[in-house]
């Protein structure tokens, strides 16, 4: 389970969160909402340890976060940014860097898996001899989810997971998500598809 | 061997002449540079007439400990001057700097001075003060350059770090794009130099010996080594530098601390 207890965060004097709690059971879906800098992207990060300086307590997947933790707690989640223009020349880096963490090597997906995920994310294997700035801002995007979806991890923290993305692939991406029983998906959204597919929305 | 022509105090002055064409063009393109050209000009002529007066003192003396201890002065000074022009906060950084640089000197000092040249005393002040002076007067670019590169772009690309660190790298791999890049930006110029070097250009302290009437040969030989020790200490100082400075810069978390750079 994912808890987060009587969590209190002031930045410049401004209070982003007052005594927030909320419990996530394995596999939920979750959606988190509002208008911007109500502090949902500021919540993933804070599930992700990016952001320490915080009163009340934080546990991701049974373990409490802290310095101790932080470590292992990452090796259990996969991680999504909404800035998908990260500093990578190649598309076939974009979607492999992660397995080529130690941890994750073992994880490497077979030439099966990649064109499964391809192909239901309407992706051409093409892209892949391809330069990132050859491609577009939602092909890019469904890159990173992929990449991070065959790391195969308990939890998936996302940021605007399907912003880029065309209304069709978009369903077809959430729904992809979404049948996934065990993995648990915390997103920061706008998306009505994704929101109305969620098993619980948290307005922030 | 034909007598070294000396420069006249006169002539040495006149020869400021050629720093108009830098502060013009300094001057005529807005660049706010030229107080700072001045000021760096005037600087490095007081302080290498001091040197030439000082040196020759400390030359006379040869003494171990004074010679070590005027060699930790001079990284005292280099390490301030990098962490100056590198936009970090000094108190944070000064330790880091100094250690790796007062490191990489005594390693590759020790192997040039004490085992290609085989000198019996390997601090012997005509030896071990100018060619520390080369090295680190040469390292200094290159440290400035990789550290303000590789903090920089780890702030300036925070999502591409924690991407890494949020999907199960250690700190060290997700801090290896950034290294490999800071490497990359300080040390390209310099293999390009060196893959240059007697084609079309001739180096300083190769040019200094010939002039001050050293056999061509011997100046050579001295300039090959001494270019081959400025690249390995250079490295090695910006490897140790980057090391031993990611111990404060990131927090408990693997966050890069945002205080550690000067405004």
């Amino acid at each position: 389970m994912t808890e987060i207890s009587n969590l209190t965060l002031h930045f410049n004097n401004e209070i982003i969160f007052n005594n927030f709690s909320l419990k996530i059971q394995r596999g939920e879906k979750i959606a988190l909402t509002g208008e911007s800098g109500k502090g949902k992207s500021t919540l993933l990060n804070l599930l992700s340890g990016f952001i320490p300086g915080y009163e009340g307590t934080i546990s991701v997947l049974g373990k409490k976060l802290n310095a101790e933790t932080v470590s292992d707690i990452r090796k259990n989640i996969a991680w999504i940014a909404q800035d998908t223009s990260l500093a990578v020349k190649t598309v076939k880096a974009l979607f492999y860097e992660p397995f080529e963490f130690v941890l994750n090597k073992p994880l490497k997906p077979t030439k099966n898996e990649v064109a499964e995920i391809f192909s239901a994310f309407e992706l051409s294997e093409n892209l892949l001899s391809k330069k990132t700035n050859e491609i577009s801002g939602g092909q890019k995007q469904r890159i990173i989810l992929a990449s991070c979806l065959l790391l195969k991890k308990p939890l998936l923290l996302a940021d605007e997971p399907t912003s880029a993305l065309d209304e069709n692939i978009k369903r077809k991406v959430t729904d992809y998500i979404m049948k996934k029983d065990d993995l648990t998906v915390i997103a920061a959204t706008h998306d009505e598809y994704w929101i109305r597919n969620s098993d619980r929305v948290i307005e922030l | 061997m034909e007598k070294v022509v000396d420069i006249n105090y006169f002539a040495l002055f006149s020869g400021y002449a050629l720093m108009l064409i830098p502060v013009l063009a300094l001057w005529y393109y807005k660049t706010g540079l030229v107080k700072d050209t001045l000021i760096a000009t005037t600087r490095m002529t007081v302080q290498l007439l001091l040197v030439g007066l000082y040196l020759e003192y400390i030359f006379k003396l040869n003494n171990a400990l004074i010679n070590i201890a005027w060699v930790v002065l001079m990284s005292v000074i280099a390490s301030y001057t990098i962490i100056r022009r590198s936009g970090l906060k000094m108190k944070l950084f000064f330790i880091p700097v100094l250690l790796s640089g007062i490191i990489s000197i005594a390693v590759t000092d020790a192997y040039f001075l004490g085992f290609v040249i085989k000198l019996d005393n390997v601090f012997n002040a005509r030896y071990f003060i100018p060619v520390t002076g080369m090295l680190l007067g040469n390292t200094i670019k290159n440290v400035v350059i990789a550290v303000d590169a590789f903090y920089k772009r780890i702030d300036e690309e925070e999502t591409y770090y924690r991407r890494h660190l949020a999907n199960g790298a250690t700190k060290k791999e997700a801090l290896l794009p950034f290294m490999r890049d800071a490497l990359r930006v300080a040390f390209n110029p310099m293999i390009a130099t060196t893959a240059i070097m007697g084609l079309i250009s001739l180096p300083g302290m190769m040019t200094g010996q010939i002039l001050g009437g050293s056999n061509p040969n011997i100046a050579v030989k001295y300039q090959i080594m001494l270019l081959i020790t400025i690249f390995s200490s250079a490295v090695l100082n910006v490897v140790l530098t980057i090391f031993f400075s990611n111990r404060i810069a990131f927090d408990a978390f693997g966050n890069l601390k945002k205080g550690i750079f000067r405004n």
